[in-house]
């Protein structure tokens, strides 16, 4: 029973990092006020970028910096776009999507079927790994899962307890007050926007080079999507993505641990779609549930800033 | 002499002409980009694309097959970003259309009058849409639930549950394994022309693109949905009722999107298999913002983009790319268009005294 | 003035256009420490954007400033506030969901970091100023006069030592207003220059050392307050002409009662307090006011009326029948017209053109069946143009390019044409310039021989000038209704307005 439970908990974790991670970036996106639909373009670019530059260089370093970058990169050109050109966010974000699955679908067709490059073995943490149940849900996994468990209380130190996330905050609720404030508005947002695509850029490098090494095209499966509900479901919170990131996790997880045993107790499509549809239940939830409001969207989420006005 | 950017003074008016023509040069400049970088001539690439869309009558008759889904996905969209409904969930409307007509044309038309199979799956088609577009709708218009989301969310749910009836329940028991449904009768199947694989679908969706413009501006109905797309304060206040409109809005979205389904099961595949969810769903969003959602001009930005997609399959058979690449042409293009109508914005004034331009990251003028 | 004191700003020929707009042109002014300057002018006269350019929000296409003699180029508000100069916008520059200390945190802390310390560094400079409000406090929970303390802290907070301020009694109870000018002068007194933006005379006069007074983009007089002989003078210079604002009202003959309400209160489903136990009865043939300062519930009782929020308890009798307060606002009511405060998001629809403007609330009067009867609307929407003299590009022209005056006039009109039996009119000329003021007052008053009126305003003036009776709202009840040709009621109008009186 233990090991069931302890088996499950570490797929569910697992299944849950990339979510997690482009959580946590579209999260310092949004709370800047940009809205990103980007992330599951990003998120494939980064990808492909760590599967090629895995098998280039077999450098696990450099094939993680290069996806995050990619990520980033591309977060840019949403950047440039929705806040120096102020074009519709929604349009630009979609147009980026489009632009990640149709590059990595061109770029990546050499890849396919090649061995990868680098793997990302799970590698436990001494001690900590032998706590039982705990360690082996949490502590057996790979580098990058380590790297979202510190991103997490990072990112809302970085929010709630620092001038810079003060002013991030700020940004997202009125950027005509940040203006006034001395604040440059325009780079603060391209910083966070970018950060959001270095988070799913590092969530891509998270799919092609630990949970399933090797490059696949749309690999990414609408996790970027799932991410971009997780925000709304998070309440924009960092501490709280955890839960939402989990619960996707946990949905995939069981669908792995039924095929693994064998049994139809709930017949495989409709396990296919659970966690589809727990991202949808989710944000119904969030709009329905009882605590109204707390986590409500950045005010300024969205809408570009213009001096003019 | 010094030259200044400045901006427009008018805020509310067309976007001059120039910018679809730009978008699509902004488009082929990256792709002769894109080309180079990976050592190959633009100029062939582009001349082997130009020859698979437009090279032959065959081959044209295929850009406006790729068309006819793309009409109906972008008028979709285009109906509901008239009301600022972002209906992203085209994809899946699309493959409950191909569910509901494959369904209808399997195993209800044997007991059906011939003359009316025809129009009992095509009605099936919309039907199917529409019901798949009630979802994100109702959770839109009582939940406030983020239409963007959870319309492509269910994408996903769409596919998974067509897979499964064409893997499982509905799988033809005489395909050898084959993952696909038995074909539909002739009588289930729209009229082809010719001997192209065009078919009636397209004479449906002109006649759809004229409909939905005539009702966008000269009834009640597209008034309101007018006024609610671009200013939904104005239209509270008009006492519009902005649910119904939403539910109504996305249930004609959705029922053009299933009808792009129905016309590719009932007018190309004659069954349900794979290769129904190419991306239609996806590619009527950018068909729809580059016609400015304007139903008339659906049509021809559609068969520009049937025009690159076949173009793309060609470059794959002749100079072994993947066809892809008419996916990052199409996402270019919608840059590009976003670009230019940014760049539209402004204007460049000629002025007596020379001053330092603007600060760099704020292309704000002053 | 004996001794003049140098220049810790200087102006010259500073000069802007907004494309082919000139909104200053050839502006020298020259600004001392200890001084309070009212600069005065109309709506469009330029004076915000002169003052943007100071507080680096805008730069000038041509001319020069100079701080305390060096010249100065502001790329930014950021290098204004650097070089001394800060700026109290009319919309304030805060953020409602962040707290007092974190708003002016987020202003920059001037050396100091850790928050505790900013409290007290806070409170000391709240004491000094007598600027009163709690550091923890969040601002969406703060009044408007709070509001503007907290703008004025963060400035003094950076020390800033000239303090812009548009139109800042704008938002303000009379008795806010009265403590914001002892603020001016404790801070003048400390030797910082103040400049602040109005068009009401009486302010100028109340509290002004000196005065700038700007039309059509020009600087057309400066002087000094003590100079002033009569606010008319002041008046002639702002406008150009003899301004008359006393609209020709003759007494009025009230008919039968359209609306009668009794203990409404709403709006329903809302936090917010909105207004309780409100009752009045408007006749056919009498302009009735409801007047409060901005946020005293008016806005939601006006959206109340109209049936577009929810009305939670009351009962309502309108045109005879009756109807319980949950009741109101299923369906849209015939018979009335409403004038938003915000025409030019709610009444009207920018990015189309008139005559679909005009339809907006008379879709049934010009449809037919399934069509649009856009030809009987084109003829309608040029009789209204033409009326109403409304100037903008003409009929397939984008609403939105039309002036303030000119949209209130095509609204008013339009709901005009529907015939009304109470007419709903809320802050119908805020914003406008004299003109535009004068054709809307006229138009109402012409309404009021065919409809009852019911006009809610924050507008004294208005008032005054219009209805027949006033009733004055303040959080959210109406403490007294007064009759309009009582004069010496004009004094204790104000006072009910800022709650010192009850009714």
């Amino acid at each position: 029973m233990i090991e069931e439970l302890a088996f499950i908990g570490q797929i569910a974790v697992k299944s849950s990092i990339a979510v997690l991670l482009a959580t946590l970036g579209e999260i310092i996106a949004e709370r800047s006020g940009v809205l990103n639909l980007g992330v599951e373009g990003m998120m494939l670019t980064g990808a492909l970028a760590g599967a090629a530059v895995g098998v280039a260089t077999g450098n696990p370093v450099a094939a993680t910096v290069a996806a995050a970058l990619a990520g980033g990169l591309l977060a840019l050109v949403h950047g440039f776009f929705s806040i120096s050109l102020r074009v519709n966010q929604v349009l630009s974000g979609l147009a980026l999507t489009i632009l990640g699955l149709g590059l990595t679908s061109f770029l990546g067709r050499p890849l396919i079927g090649t061995r990868p490059g680098v793997r990302l073995a799970p590698w436990p943490i001494p001690g900590l790994a032998e706590i039982p149940l705990i360690g082996d849900i949490f502590f057996r996994q790979s580098v990058l899962a380590y790297l979202a468990y510190i991103l997490v209380p990072l990112c809302w130190v970085l929010l709630y307890r620092t001038r810079t996330g003060l002013k991030i905050r700020a940004a997202g609720e009125d950027a005509a007050a940040v203006d006034a404030a001395g604040i440059n508005v325009f780079r603060l947002r391209y910083l966070c926007t970018l950060a959001g695509g270095l988070g799913a850029g590092l969530a891509g490098a998270y799919l092609s080079l630990a949970y399933t090494p090797g490059w696949k095209e749309s690999m990414t499966g609408g996790q970027g999507w799932v991410a971009i509900a997780m925000v709304i479901f998070a309440g924009w919170n960092p501490l709280k993505a955890v839960i939402g990131a989990f619960l996707f996790g946990g949905l995939t997880a069981l669908q792995f641990y039924f095929q693994a045993i064998g049994i139809e107790l709930i017949p495989a499509y409709i396990l296919r779609m659970l966690p589809y549809v727990l991202t949808i239940a989710v944000m119904v939830l969030v709009n329905t549930g009882g605590g109204r409001r707390r986590g409500a969207s950045p005010a300024a989420l969205g809408v570009a800033f213009n001096r003019e006005g | 002499m010094a030259w200044r950017i400045e901006k427009r003074a008018a805020g509310h008016g067309a976007a001059p002409w120039w910018t679809l023509p730009a978008s699509f040069a902004m488009a082929l400049a990256v792709g002769a980009l894109i080309f180079a970088l990976l050592g190959h001539n633009p100029v062939a690439a582009y001349g082997a694309m130009a020859r698979g869309a437009v090279g032959s009558f065959y081959h044209f008759s295929e850009v406006l097959v790729r068309a006819i889904p793309l009409m109906l996905t972008g008028l979709a969209v285009a109906l509901a970003a008239t009301m600022l409904l972002w209906n992203i969930g085209c994809e899946g409307q699309l493959v409950w259309g191909g569910i509901a007509a494959a369904g209808v044309g399997l195993f209800v038309a044997p007991h059906l009058p011939e003359v009316l199979v025809l129009p009992a799956v095509i009605l099936a088609g919309a039907a199917g849409g529409a019901l798949w577009a009630l979802i994100p709708a109702v959770l839109k218009a009582y939940l406030a639930v983020n239409e963007i989301l959870s319309s492509l969310l269910l994408n996903y749910i769409a596919i998974i549950f067509m897979e499964h009836l064409y893997f499982g329940p509905w799988r033809n028991p005489e395909g050898f394994g084959f993952p696909g449904t038995a074909q539909i009768d002739e009588v289930a199947r729209l009229p082809h022309w010719g001997a192209t694989r065009v078919h009636l679908g397209l004479g449906l969706a002109l006649v759809l693109a004229l409909l939905l413009f005539g009702a966008l501006r000269r009834t009640p109905w597209g008034y309101r949905v007018r006024v609610i797309g671009h200013n939904p304060q104005a239209a509270r206040y008009a006492g519009f009722r902005l649910r119904r409109h939403v539910i109504g809005v996305m249930l004609l979205s959705g029922a053009l999107a299933g009808l792009a389904g129905m016309a590719e099961v009932s007018g190309i595949h004659f069954r349900l298999q794979q290769g129904l969810a190419v991306g239609y769903g996806y590619d009527g969003i950018i068909v729809a913002w580059l016609a400015r959602l304007n139903p008339l001009a659906v049509p021809f930005t559609a068969l520009l983009l049937g025009a690159l997609i076949v173009g793309g399959e060609q470059l794959q058979s002749s100079l072994h790319l993947p066809s892809s690449i008419s996916m990052v042409l199409e996402a270019v293009l919608l840059f590009g268009l976003l670009l230019s109508e940014a760049l539209a914005r402004y204007r460049l004034v000629r002025r007596a005294s020379a001053q330092p331009l603007r600060r760099q990251g704020e292309p704000t003028p002053p | 003035m004996t001794s003049s004191p140098p220049a810790v700003l200087e102006l010259s020929g500073i000069t802007k256009h907004f494309g082919d707009i000139t909104a200053n042109r050839a502006i020298d002014w020259s600004l001392n420490a200890g001084r309070i300057y009212a600069l005065l002018g109309e709506n469009g006269a330029g004076k915000s954007t002169l003052m943007s350019i100071l507080a680096g929000r805008y730069q000038p296409d041509a001319g020069t400033i100079r701080r305390q003699g060096r010249t100065v180029r502001f790329q930014s508000p950021a290098q204004a506030l650097a070089a001394g100069i800060g700026m109290v916008y009319q919309r304030f520059m805060l953020v409602a969901p962040l707290s007092v200390a974190e708003n002016i945190r987020l202003h920059g802390a001037a050396g100091r970091s850790r928050s505790d310390r900013q409290g007290a560094s806070i409170r000391e400079l709240a004491v000094r100023y007598g600027l009163a409000v709690d550091p923890d406090a969040l601002v969406q929970d703060l009044s408007m006069g709070e509001r503007q303390r907290v703008e004025i802290l963060k400035l003094l907070n950076r020390r800033a030592d000239i303090l812009i301020f548009d139109e800042p009694t704008a938002v303000l109870t009379h008795t806010e207003i009265a403590g914001l000018f002892e603020v001016f002068q404790r801070l003048r007194d400390e030797g910082k220059t103040i400049v602040f933006i109005t068009h009401k005379l009486e302010e100028v006069m109340a509290v002004a050392d000196e005065i700038a007074v700007m039309r059509r983009g020009r600087m057309v007089a400066r002087l000094a307050a003590a100079d002033v002989r009569s606010q008319h003078d002041l008046a002639r210079l702002m406008v150009g002409r003899e301004i008359i604002l006393n609209v020709d009202k003759p007494p009025a003959a009230p008919g039968e009662t359209v609306l009668a309400v009794s203990g409404l209160s709403g709006p329903a489903g809302s936090s917010r307090p909105g207004f309780e136990e409100i009752a009045f009865e408007v006749r056919r043939g009498e302009i009735l006011a409801i007047i409060g300062v901005a946020g005293n519930g008016q806005e939601d009782l006006a959206a109340g009326l109209a049936g577009l929020t929810p009305l939670k308890t009351g009962r309502l009798t309108f045109k005879g029948r009756r109807w319980r307060a949950p009741q109101w606002g299923r369906k849209p009511h015939e018979g009335i017209a409403y004038i938003p405060a915000d025409r030019d998001r709610t009444a009207s629809v920018g990015a189309i053109d008139l005559v679909e403007n005009f339809m907006l609330t008379q879709l049934a009067v010009f449809s037919r069946a399934l069509r649009l009867d856009r030809r009987r609307a084109a003829a309608a929407t040029a009789a209204a143009v033409e009326r109403f003299a409304i100037r903008g590009g003409g009929l397939k022209a984008p609403a939105g390019n039309l002036s303030g005056g000119n949209l209130q006039k095509l609204v008013l009109a339009r709901e005009l044409a529907r015939h009304p039996d109470l007419l709903l009119a809320e802050q119908p000329t805020q914003g406008l310039d004299v003109r535009a003021t004068e054709a809307v007052w006229q138009a109402l008053l012409h309404q009021r021989a065919a409809s009852a009126v019911l006009l809610i305003t924050g507008d004294l003036k208005e008032a005054l000038s219009l209805a027949d009776r006033i009733a004055v709202i303040f959080r959210g009840r109406i403490l007294d209704t007064i009759a309009a040709r009582d004069s010496a009621a004009i004094d204790r109008i104000k006072l009910l307005m800022a709650g010192l009186e009850t009714g």
